[in-house]
């Protein structure tokens, strides 16, 4: 469905030094620097996946799906969604797919979000039909019933957001990118907006595109990520291949009756020892047998075993790099 | 253009609903308007307590004049006044990314998105202005007459319209203006007065440079017989030229702010 060869973004900046001398001096001349905002990014994304795009602030992410929406035009490259080229910005193309962003909304300030339901409805030249059919849909699916009426300007931050997401997906694209749609919310109404992204897409198998600075969506939503940073794509892939890779370790709590006195060394790395509870980080493979030996050989009072939290295996890829991949 | 004029129609009721939510603005604003074109009247009469002509227009002439411009203004404030600063807002805000991802051209949805209905009013009123001050002058306007004046009039809407809209496209490079209305709205206030009464350079800059003078003087003229083919074409080619102009910089802006943008 979307197809990426090759995408190179760069971008003039104005680059000026402080103090107001200097801000004279550009009136008359100025210096610009490139900026390579995405380098070589290629990848293919088949229809129906929902597909995590992450990685920190600046790193390329909004820029290159600003470019897969049309929005930007790339520097160098080749990029094509559902046959279309973006840039070129067809009718045909628009109405295939959809943008939301989480900071940004399109639904009008004064007056209830049904009104911006209907403007679009002309603007995507929907047949009344449809229109009833998809927006029936869609009110069930994200509970709109008594928000339907309401200005928008009286609407909660999730509600309008909510909204947002009917707004968008009226013309049915079978193409939808999302851009941190779940900011800012509080974590019942995330959780209501991932449920909502799941259940649509495996209803319409609506190609997904998420960037998101909240793991809890990636995990929640994503079998495969992409990690992009500093323009560059480290890692395309599994998230749970990406978490082998990058977190080779379990973190293993036990609370012991009685702390016995062995090497701990010998069993993992040690994070903590306090009062009865130890907690060693073990390699994968070793866990089964670790925990095992602690059962036979101690009393226990309680065992746990974890993947390392997503965040710490995310932030380790972005600082150390996934060269070897 | 059928699909277009359907959604215009949307844009219309989307508005329509928002005006309603303001009731009272309406009531104020509707007074306002009332008052705004009785001192108008008001200060062509002190005019001609002193004089029996201004600019080579007599008294019934002006009144002529001033419908005019009443109506004008109100057809800009309508249409054109609710769309144009939101640009500014647009580009700086990043909501027009999704202008730009609709199917729809997007000159047309800045343009026409917004619209003040009520402001009709000063439409109406502005032609109540124009046919007193044609019955002032015991004059009926021909079938032709009103013609060109409807030709000219829209021209001169149109003329506005790529004006305002060229200079809110420089918003694309420069989003830390404020509010560049405010030069449109200064330059439109000439136009108030026949451009006879302005003298030497004023004059020429006024018919020539910056034609404030000629937009509402022409139509006037037509509504009182003194129209003539020519002037009425070059005000149609000139207001299509400066369409076209207005178009091509619109999308030469997209351009670059699809280069460009982050």
């Amino acid at each position: 469905m979307i197809h990426v060869k090759h995408l190179h973004k760069s971008f003039r900046v104005h680059a000026r030094q402080a103090g107001w001398l200097e801000a004279v001096r550009s009136l008359w001349r100025r210096e610009y620097r490139v900026v390579e905002a995405v380098k070589d990014i290629s990848f293919t994304i088949e229809k129906g996946e929902i597909v995590g795009f992450l990685g920190p602030n600046g790193a390329g992410k909004t820029t290159t799906m600003k470019m897969l929406a049309g929005l930007l035009h790339p520097t160098s490259g080749e990029i094509t969604v559902g046959g279309f080229v973006p840039f070129e910005q067809k009718a045909e193309f628009k109405k295939m797919m959809s943008l939301v962003m989480g900071q940004k909304s399109q639904l009008i300030w004064d007056i209830p979000p049904m009104e911006t339901f209907l403007v679009n409805k002309a603007i995507y030249e929907i047949d009344d039909r449809m229109f009833r059919e998809t927006l029936d849909e869609l009110v069930e699916l994200l509970e709109l019933a008594p928000l339907l009426d309401k200005p928008t300007r009286s609407l909660s931050l999730g509600q309008r957001m909510r909204c947002e997401l009917a707004a968008a997906l009226l013309h049915r694209p079978q193409v939808l990118f999302l851009d941190e749609p779940t900011i800012g919310l509080d974590v019942h109404t995330q959780e209501k907006v991932r449920r909502f992204i799941v259940d649509y897409n495996r209803e319409h198998e609506t190609t997904i595109l998420l960037t998101s600075h909240y793991m809890g969506d990636v995990t929640a939503l994503c079998d495969r990520v992409m990690i992009i940073n500093y323009g560059k794509l480290i890692y395309d892939g599994e998230l749970t291949v990406l978490t082998e890779k990058l977190a080779p370790y379990k973190r293993l709590e036990v609370r012991f009756a009685k702390v016995p006195d062995v090497r701990w060394e010998d069993y993992g790395e040690v994070v903590e020892i306090e009062d009865g509870n130890v907690a060693l980080r073990v390699a994968r493979e070793k866990v089964a047998e670790v925990s095992a030996h602690f059962l036979q050989h101690f009393h226990v009072h309680d065992i746990n075993i974890q993947d390392p939290p997503m965040e710490e295996v995310i932030t380790r890829a972005f600082q150390e790099g996934l060269h070897d991949s | 253009m059928r699909r277009y004029v359907r959604i215009f129609r949307e844009f219309f009721r989307a508005c329509f609903v928002e005006e309603l939510e303001y009731r009272s603005e309406f009531l104020g604003n509707l007074v306002s308007s009332f008052f705004g074109i009785g001192i108008a009247i008001l200060t062509v009469n002190i005019f001609f307590y002193q004089t029996d002509q201004l600019g080579g227009w007599a008294y019934a002439d002006v009144l002529v004049l001033l419908g005019v411009f009443n109506t004008l203004r109100g057809m800009i404030d309508f249409a054109l006044r609710p769309n144009m600063p939101r640009l500014l807002e647009h580009v700086r805000r990043g909501t027009l990314d999704y202008i730009l991802t609709k199917p729809v051209d997007s000159m047309f949805y800045v343009s026409f998105r917004h619209l003040v209905f009520w402001r009709l009013i000063d439409v109406l009123l502005g032609l109540g202005v124009i046919g007193y001050g044609l019955m002032v002058k015991r004059y009926i306007p021909s079938l032709f007459d009103v013609l060109i004046f409807l030709i000219t009039i829209a021209a001169s809407f149109v003329l506005i319209y790529s004006l305002w809209m060229m200079l809110m496209t420089t918003s694309f490079w420069v989003i830390r203006i404020d509010d560049l209305s405010f030069i449109f709205d200064s330059f439109f206030e000439t136009a108030r007065f026949p451009v006879g009464m302005y003298r030497g350079w004023m004059r020429v800059v006024l018919t020539y440079v910056l034609p404030a003078a000629v937009i509402t003087n022409m139509p006037a003229l037509s509504l009182l017989g003194k129209w003539n083919m020519a002037t009425a074409l070059i005000a149609v080619s000139l207001a299509l030229v400066f369409l076209w102009l207005a178009r091509r910089f619109w999308r030469f802006a997209l351009r670059f702010y699809t280069s460009a943008s982050s």
